[in-house]
C-alpha cells in the first residue's frame, strides 16, 4: 500500500464529513428526481470506495471531533477502511442486481440512506453516535426489507425491529452509566466504568449483530427476506454491530477475553446449525452467525475477514434466490447450469478456505498467534464450515439450461473480483503447511460430509426462534453477561 | 435522588416483563414504550445529578449549580428515534391487523413460520 501513500499531514475529516453529508442529500435528491437516482446510488459507492481507499493508504490512524470534546467523534484507520470498503462493494453489487427491475425510486432512496448510515456506524468513535447510527440503519433496513408489502415480510421486519430496538434501549442504559463515569461517551471511557455497563452495552451489540444467544433473530430474517435485501444485511448490516463489539474488545485484555469468548460460541454454535439446516437461504443465514464469530474471535484480523466474508455471503445469497429451489433434497436431484455452479464452488470454497481465494488468507489470519483453546475451537468450526458447504459444491452441474439475468452477472464479478484481488492483501500465507493445513480442512470436511451428514437426518429445534422467547433470551444472555465480567 | 433512580429503573424492568408477558402484539408495542420512557427519565436524572438551573448564559452571575446540557441534548436525538420507530411499527401492526384481527403474536407467528 506505500505506493499510493498519503502524506502524514493529510487531514481526512472534512473529506469523510463531506461524503456522509453529500450522500444523504443525494438520497433525497433522488427521490424527488426519480431519473437521476440510479446514478446517484452508484456515486455514492464510489464515494465509499474513496473513503476506504484514505482509509488504507492513512500512514496512521486518524481521529476527530466534530463539536467539542462531548461533540461526534470520528475515527478512520484500516479496520474501519476493511468495513467501508465491504459496503461499497456489497453496495454496489445490489444495486447492479437490482438495476433493471423496475423498482420504485423509494427503494434506492432508502438504499443510499442505509449506505450512509452503515458508513457513519462505521466511522464514528463514540458510544452515542454509534447509537444514532444503528437506529437508522434499522429504519431503513425495515424500510427496505418490507419493499414488497407482503404480510409475512412485515411480521419479519416487525420483529427485528422490536428486538433491535430493545436491545438498543438497554444499550442507551449502559452508555448513560460510562458517561456518568468519565464525562464523555468516547469508546475508552468503557473500560473505567462499572461492569453493568459493559454488559447493557454488549447485550446491544450482540443483539444488533447477531451473536451467540441474543442474536436468534438472524436466521429467519435473513433467511425469509427478498434475494437482495438478505445479500445487503447479511454482507454489511450485521457488521454494524460487530465493528462496535470489535473496537471494545480492543481496549483492554479483559473485553478481548469476552469477545472472544463470545465469538468462538457463536462459530461453533452457528455452523451446528448450518450442517444440518435443510433450505439454502436457512444455511447461508445460520452461517453468517457462526462467521460473525470467527470476526470476532480475532478483532485485529477481523477487518479482512469480515471483507470476505461479505463478498462471499452476498454472491451466495444472490446465487441461492435465482436456483430452482431452496430446498437441498430438491436441488441435489434436478441438475445446475454451470453458469450458477462455477460462482458457487467459487464462492463456498472461498469461504471454506481453500487457497487461491481471499477466503483461505483470511482464515489463515485470524488463526495465527491465538491461544491454543481458540484456535481449536475455530480449527473444529472451519472443518463445519466446509461440511456445510460441500452441500453447493457437490450439486450436479449440467451445460445446458437457463441464462444468467445480466444484473447478476455483473454483481458476481465485482463480488468475486473482489476476492480475487483480496488475495495481494496477505500473500505470505502460502506456505506449505498452511496450504496443506487448508486443503486437508477441506478434504476431511467434504469426507464428513459424504460419510455422515448426507446421510443424517436429525433436524435441530427451531422454537428458540419465537418473538417470546427471542426476547427472554436477551434477559439470560444480560444474566450471562453479568456472570462472566464479575467473576 | 436513590429513590427516584429506583422508580426509574422499576419502570425499565415493568416494561420488559411487558414484552415477555402480554401477548398482544400491540400491547408488546407499547410495553416498548414505557421501557424507552424509562430510559429517558434516566438521562434526565443524570442530569439533573450536578444541579436543576438551566445552563443559560446570562449577564447576572449564579450561584446555584447548574444541570449538565450533555445527556439531555443527547437523548433529545434517542426520543426522536424512538418515536419514528414506534410509528413504524405501529403502522406495520395495522397491516398485519388485518388478516389478523386479534393480534396474537403466537398466532401470527404460527401463520407466518416458514
Amino acid at each position: 500500500m506505500t505506493l499510493f501513500a498519503v502524506s502524514a499531514e493529510f487531514n481526512a475529516a472534512p473529506w469523510a464529513t463531506v461524503v456522509i453529508c453529500l450522500a444523504l442529500m443525494a438520497g433525497f435528491t433522488g427521490y424527488l428526481l426519480p431519473a437521476t437516482i440510479h446514478f446517484l446510488t452508484l456515486a455514492v459507492c464510489l464515494s465509499t470506495g474513496f473513503l476506504a481507499y484514505l482509509a488504507f493508504s492513512l500512514p496512521e490512524a486518524q481521529f476527530w471531533y466534530l463539536l467539542d470534546s462531548f461533540g461526534v467523534a470520528f475515527q478512520l484507520d484500516a479496520l474501519s477502511g476493511y468495513f467501508l470498503l465491504t459496503n461499497a462493494l456489497v453496495t454496489l453489487a445490489v444495486l447492479v442486481y437490482c438495476w433493471n427491475t423496475g423498482r420504485s425510486a423509494f427503494f434506492y432512496a432508502q438504499l443510499i440512506i442505509l449506505h450512509t448510515s452503515l458508513n457513519s456506524a462505521f466511522l464514528c468513535a463514540d458510544f452515542m453516535s454509534l447509537y444514532v447510527a444503528l437506529e437508522v440503519v434499522a429504519i431503513a433496513a425495515f424500510c427496505l426489507m418490507t419493499y414488497p408489502r407482503e404480510p409475512r415480510i412485515i411480521w419479519l421486519g416487525l420483529r427485528y425491529l422490536l428486538l433491535s430496538n430493545t436491545a438498543m434501549l438497554f444499550y442507551l442504559i449502559g452508555v448513560a452509566l460510562v458517561y456518568s463515569n468519565s464525562q464523555s461517551f468516547a469508546f475508552s471511557g468503557l473500560t473505567q466504568a462499572p461492569p453493568e455497563a459493559t454488559a447493557l452495552i454488549f447485550l446491544g451489540l450482540l443483539t444488533k449483530g447477531g451473536i451467540f444467544l441474543a442474536g436468534l433473530w438472524l436466521p429467519q430474517t435473513h433467511g425469509e427476506a427478498a434475494t437482495p435485501m438478505s445479500a445487503l444485511m447479511s454482507g454489511v448490516v450485521v457488521k454494524a454491530g460487530i465493528l462496535g463489539l470489535l473496537r471494545c474488545g480492543l481496549l483492554s485484555d479483559q473485553l478481548l477475553l469476552l469477545v472472544q469468548g463470545l465469538g468462538v460460541a457463536t462459530a461453533l454454535f452457528g455452523v451446528a446449525y448450518a450442517m444440518l439446516a435443510k433450505d439454502t437461504k436457512r444455511m447461508l443465514a445460520f452461517h453468517t452467525v457462526s462467521q460473525m464469530g470467527f470476526v470476532l474471535a480475532a478483532p485485529v484480523a477481523g477487518g479482512f475477514y469480515a471483507l470476505t466474508h461479505g463478498l462471499v455471503k452476498s454472491s451466495l445469497f444472490l446465487l441461492a434466490g435465482n436456483l430452482p429451489s431452496r430446498d437441498f433434497k430438491i436441488l441435489q436431484k434436478t441438475p445446475i447450469a454451470a453458469g450458477f455452479w462455477v460462482p458457487l464452488l467459487l464462492a463456498s470454497s472461498s469461504i471454506a478456505g481453500f487457497p487461491l481465494l481471499a477466503g483461505f488468507e483470511a482464515k489463515t489470519l485470524t488463526l495465527k498467534g491465538l491461544p491454543p483453546w481458540l484456535a481449536i475451537a475455530l480449527n473444529i468450526a472451519a472443518v463445519g464450515t466446509a461440511i456445510s458447504f460441500s452441500k453447493f459444491v457437490f450439486l450436479k452441474p449440467t451445460f445446458v439450461g437457463k441464462t444468467y439475468p445480466l444484473g447478476l452477472g455483473i454483481a458476481l464479478a465485482v463480488l468475486l473480483g473482489g476476492l480475487a484481488v483480496g488475495n495481494v492483501v496477505y500473500w505470505q500465507a502460502f506456505t506449505a503447511s498452511n496450504l496443506l493445513k487448508a486443503t486437508l480442512t477441506c478434504g476431511v470436511g467434504a469426507g464428513l460430509y459424504w460419510g455422515v451428514v448426507k446421510r443424517l437426518t436429525l433436524k435441530l429445534p427451531d422454537g428458540g426462534e419465537q418473538v417470546d422467547h427471542l426476547i427472554g433470551m436477551m434477559s439470560i444472555s444480560l444474566t450471562i453477561l453479568f456472570a462472566w465480567i464479575l467473576v | 435522588m436513590v429513590a427516584l433512580e429506583a422508580c426509574i429503573f422499576v419502570t425499565v424492568i415493568i416494561g420488559f416483563l411487558g414484552l415477555i408477558y402480554k401477548p398482544n402484539l400491540f400491547m408488546k408495542i407499547i410495553a416498548m414504550d414505557v421501557m424507552g420512557t424509562g430510559v429517558i427519565a434516566y438521562y434526565c436524572l443524570m442530569a439533573a445529578r450536578t444541579g436543576f438551573l438551566t445552563p443559560i448564559v446570562t449577564d447576572k452571575e449564579s450561584t446555584i449549580p447548574y444541570a449538565d446540557p450533555v445527556p439531555q441534548a443527547v437523548i433529545l436525538t434517542a426520543i426522536v428515534i424512538g418515536l419514528s420507530i414506534q410509528a413504524l411499527m405501529l403502522v406495520a401492526t395495522m397491516k398485519l391487523a388485518r388478516e389478523n384481527p386479534t393480534l396474537e403474536v403466537k398466532a401470527i407467528e404460527k401463520q407466518y413460520w416458514p
